[in-house]
């Protein structure tokens, strides 16, 4: 049995519902350097994450037809039509009965959000791994300790 | 299954493990170690793959009970406010810490006589000097003479760079008049007997793949196997069998296949942590020792200390590039390391300085201290925030409580069936009134540095790094577990050589500690062969 037989994907109105979720957590730059988190594509990764963690699978759909059951209160055509403002609100409003949902789509979104190539670059930093290249930094200034050279000994003899 | 018997059998091959069997191999000795874990490869270290900073919550997380590897055991760390933090692998918890590599004071060898509190070690610093220095040497450790917190000492090495970090904390120092010092730090700053220079990767703690951090697979053990130690991997001991006599005469344990073996030995050397040691005694038991092996003062176990942890972090106006360089060895202060009545505790703590985060952990820092909210402020909250953040770990000394304990829990167990260690501690007062002192005058200096906001968690949850006196040393058998030399009272074959031996903890990493102690005890046997069980 294949793995998406295990464990079936998001459906595609859950994707769509998803990445709104993920837009309102991390929305795009206001300088339009980087796209929100749904924008950036993080469903795949909380995708991956559900498939390594299945028991939070249903901690997010429940979450997600939850948000649509309350969006539908406010506008018929769901989470996705509402302002930016109403999202946020019912986001929060949600966490009272969907204790599990909102922090761990928050957990995983910084994460994904935050190893994305990207974003690294756009943070200014290099997109790779630490090894092998490693980082210089700059000599040592000791002449800083001058002043610690003075004191007397510090410790008790034992 | 029964392998030929052996001189000496090490169980673990961590920070003592190695050391020792470096230190007995001249002896020519028939020496075998068993270690449950296995040969780490470096190239599959976090450092070298892009999501570098998310697999501390996966397979190089702290604590065993989340990381779950194969060659980890659980443990039952509820009821206590701190976690165990460990690694099972050849090199042990080396492949993981931080490589800070300060070493007692001299009074932390004589709590009772200075301090009134806890009790002396039948050792002291003077005594243990000359393996500190050997240590050093075996372990490459960079750092700078003239410390006015330590009697003289020289390292092999120079020190690390301060980087930006570094230096903006040090000014902060120097503006309050506090002692800070360089790390000394067991990273090699410069190529060291085959091993290649720090390159300032960043995360020391998920393993070096550079191989310039000196956990044990690359410093004793290649010399230790080179002269004829044999290192046998992936074998989970499960108890130290004992004949009519009461010594030991060997260890039953499962191979990396769920066999069980027997392997006879002449001398048994425990080096499997503060944890993993009263653990393996206390499921060692017999008609002789029905309270666990070497159990007669009914101490294995008990006094249990960890460190207490603050973290107090700051957030400052200027980028510091913190992420660059080895994470926690970059200086150190102990301003407040010895009692000063004043304060309302006994004994002290150091500072730690740490160096910033990276991308991803800045994000979560963010997250769990509110920092960094989700939604339309985020970006803005998150660029105040990275590569602006400096901050400290506070180690406080802890006293040894007899209430605080390793035991055996009565259901859980590791893979092959052995039940698993319980651990149940509580913080003192006199570790509190630490804390809250050293958290206020870390937020004091982390402003005079420039900090702009501060914040600070204590005691720190995860940080059970350091395991320590779960079967102390001293010269009485009623009051202790191993003499000074590290034999155990009660039988007389059977050593203890890592951080379980300790009667106090000082207030600083144990490792080298651990490792001058192994050398010291692995000399004792050297000079005492000939009426070694005397």
């Amino acid at each position: 049995m294949s793995e998406e037989m295990i464990h079936p994907r998001f459906s595609d109105h859950e994707e769509r519902a998803l990445a709104t979720v993920l837009d309102q957590i991390i929305p795009p730059r206001s300088d339009g350097r980087l796209p929100g988190a749904g924008g950036l594509g993080l469903v795949r990764h909380i995708e991956q994450v559900v498939q390594q963690a299945p028991h939070l699978r249903p901690v997010i759909v429940q979450g997600l037809s939850a948000l649509d059951k309350l969006a539908r209160s406010r506008n018929p055509a769901g989470f996705v039509a509402l302002s930016s403002q109403d999202k946020s609100e019912l986001l929060s409003q949600l966490t009272a009965s969907q204790q599990g949902f909102l922090p761990s789509l928050i957990f995983h979104t910084y994460v994904g959000y935050y190893q994305d190539a990207r974003v690294v670059e756009a943070l200014g930093l290099e997109a790779r791994p630490p090894f092998p290249k490693g980082h210089e930094m700059e000599p040592n200034d000791l002449s800083l300790l001058d002043p610690v050279r003075q004191r007397p000994k510090l410790y008790r003899q034992g | 299954m029964s392998e030929e018997p052996v001189d000496v059998l090490i169980v673990g091959a961590g920070a003592s493990g190695a050391a020792m069997a470096w230190s007995l191999a001249e002896t020519r000795m028939k020496i075998l170690c068993l270690e449950q874990g296995d040969w780490m490869d470096p190239a599959q270290y976090p450092s070298t793959s892009l999501d570098w900073e998310t697999r501390q919550f996966g397979d190089f997380a702290l604590s065993p009970n989340s990381r779950r590897r194969r060659e980890d055991y659980p443990i039952n760390d509820d009821d206590s406010p701190i976690s165990v933090s460990n690694f099972n692998a050849v090199g042990g918890s080396t492949i993981l810490y931080a490589a800070h590599f300060p070493r007692f004071h001299p009074a932390d060898f004589k709590l009772r006589t200075l301090d009134g509190v806890a009790d002396d070690w039948p050792i002291d610093y003077a005594r243990l000097e000359p393996y500190y220095a050997q240590n050093d040497r075996m372990m490459g450790v960079s750092g700078l003479a003239g410390d006015p917190a330590y009697p003289p000492k020289q390292l092999p090495l120079p020190p690390l760079p301060l980087g930006k970090l570094g230096h903006t904390l040090a000014r902060g120092f120097n503006k309050l008049g506090w002692h800070w010092w360089p790390s000394d730090s067991a990273i090699a700053s410069q190529p060291y007997e085959g091993r290649a220079a720090c390159i300032n990767l960043g995360p020391c703690i998920l393993g070096c793949a550079q191989g310039a951090k000196a956990s044990t697979d690359v410093t004793y053990w290649p010399v230790a196997v080179r002269n004829g130690v044999e290192l046998r991997t992936r074998c989970r001991v499960r108890e130290i069998t004992i004949d009519e006599n009461g010594m030991a005469d060997g260890v039953i344990y499962y191979d990396a296949e769920g066999m069980e073996c027997r392997q006879k030995a002449e001398i048994v050397v425990l080096a499997c942590n503060g944890v993993g040691t009263p653990r393996l005694l206390l499921n060692s038991r017999s008609k002789l020792f029905p309270d666990g092996l070497a159990n007669r003062s009914s101490l294995v176990g008990r006094n249990l200390m960890f460190h207490p942890y603050a973290m107090v972090t700051g957030i400052f106006d200027e980028p510091l590039d913190g992420y660059k360089g080895p994470t926690g060895c970059c200086i150190m202060s102990q301003e407040f390391y010895e009692t000063d009545p004043s304060r309302g505790f006994v004994r002290g703590y150091s500072f730690e300085m740490l160096r910033g985060m990276g991308p991803v952990s800045t994000a979560l820092w963010g997250m769990s201290s509110g920092r960094i909210p989700w939604g339309a402020d985020h970006h803005q909250a998150y660029g105040k925030v990275f590569n602006r953040t400096a901050g400290m770990v506070v180690i406080c000394e802890d006293l040894p409580e007899l209430h605080n304990r390793v035991t055996l829990d009565p259901e859980l167990v590791d893979s092959d069936g052995i039940p698993a260690p319980k651990v149940s501690y509580r913080l003192s007062e006199n570790s509190t009134r630490m804390l809250e002192h050293s958290v206020a005058r870390g937020k004091e200096v982390l402003e005079a540095s420039g900090a702009k906001m501060t914040s600070a968690e204590a005691p720190l949850p995860p940080a059970g790094w350091h395991l320590m006196g779960t079967a102390r040393m001293g010269t009485d058998a009623r009051s202790s577990v191993v003499n000074e030399w590290g034999r155990c009272h009660d039988v007389r074959n059977l050593f203890i050589i890592d951080g379980s031996i300790f009667v106090t903890a000082g207030a600083v990493n144990p490792t080298c500690t651990i490792q001058a102690l192994t050398l010291y005890i692995a000399d004792s046997i050297k000079k005492n062969l000939a009426n070694l069980f005397d």
